[in-house]
């Protein structure tokens, strides 16, 4: 391996990225912002491939897990703000507590 | 090491200005610069494709539709009354998710590091990875890319184009 990659020091910070993307995604009522903790979420785990794949030396394999999900992240973004901006035009907020009121 | 825990704390600034900014379009574009980051990680992994992708998909194209979304929606954040006082028990649960996965996750990461044996073939191009050992992958995104489109022409759908028609 060309450089000395300290695994440990990766996996705090993907914690501590985790963390930060459950915090929001728990907290926060506006839907646009869960949409964000999902992605800070997802780059937390592209981190953790791409970090064990160097740290396994075969970063070439992680590298195409990512271009797959990245391709993934778009489409679940752009569906979930498509659905968001409908949702706004018709009920003109985006306030996830109400969505309890359209159960039926 | 130094440049790692550089661009660790850039990303890990980013995502707590995204968390905690009021305007979401503050929290647009500080996503961004954490896209930025973390293909800058990419890249000093050498793992050029992965942040050539991060940084034209995540960094570019999200935020777009991110920024037009908000721009969309008409934002009102006052109305949204947080009560935060109760989750600041969070960081708390971090430490010690932290303290603990240090203790024990290590003996796994040496574990990990005899992985590297069985799968040393980091000298074969990206492209072979791509196209013959996960090519079968390829239908899969074209599936998921046409069901978007389809979903999103679904969801903007309009009356008056099949009514004129009629």
């Amino acid at each position: 391996m060309s450089m000395t990659i300290n695994y440990p020091l990766d996996w705090f910070f993907i914690s501590v990225l985790f963390f930060i993307g459950a915090y929001c995604m728990i907290v926060s009522r506006n839907i646009i912002r869960l949409l964000i903790g999902f992605e800070i979420i997802s780059k937390s785990a592209m981190i953790a491939i791409i970090a064990s794949g160097q740290h396994t030396n075969a970063i070439n394999l992680a590298q195409s897990l990512i271009i797959i999900m990245i391709l993934v992240e778009v489409v679940v973004i752009a569906t979930g703000l498509a659905l968001i901006v409908k949702f706004h035009n018709k009920y003109q907020t985006i306030d996830i507590k109400k969505l309890m009121n359209l159960k039926g | 090491m130094i440049i790692y825990v550089l661009i660790y704390l850039i990303i890990i600034g980013a995502a707590v200005l995204a968390v905690i900014s009021k305007k979401l379009i503050n929290s647009a574009i500080m996503l961004a610069v954490l896209s930025i980051g973390v293909s800058l990680l990419f890249f000093s992994y050498e793992a050029p494709w992965a942040g050539v992708f991060e940084l034209s998909v995540c960094a570019g194209l999200i935020t777009v539709i991110f920024i037009s979304a908000v721009s969309l929606v008409k934002q009102d954040d006052e109305e949204f009354k947080e009560d935060r006082t109760k989750y600041k028990i969070f960081p708390l649960i971090l430490m010690a998710f932290i303290i603990i996965s240090s203790i024990f996750v290590p003996d796994y990461f040496m574990k990990l590091s005899g992985f590297a044996v069985y799968v040393n073939n980091s000298n074969e191009s990206i492209g072979k990875f791509i196209w013959l050992y996960r090519g079968i992958d390829i239908i899969g995104q074209i599936t998921i890319l046409s069901a978007s489109v389809f979903v999103i022409k679904h969801i903007f759908f309009r009356k008056s184009d099949t009514l004129e028609e009629k």
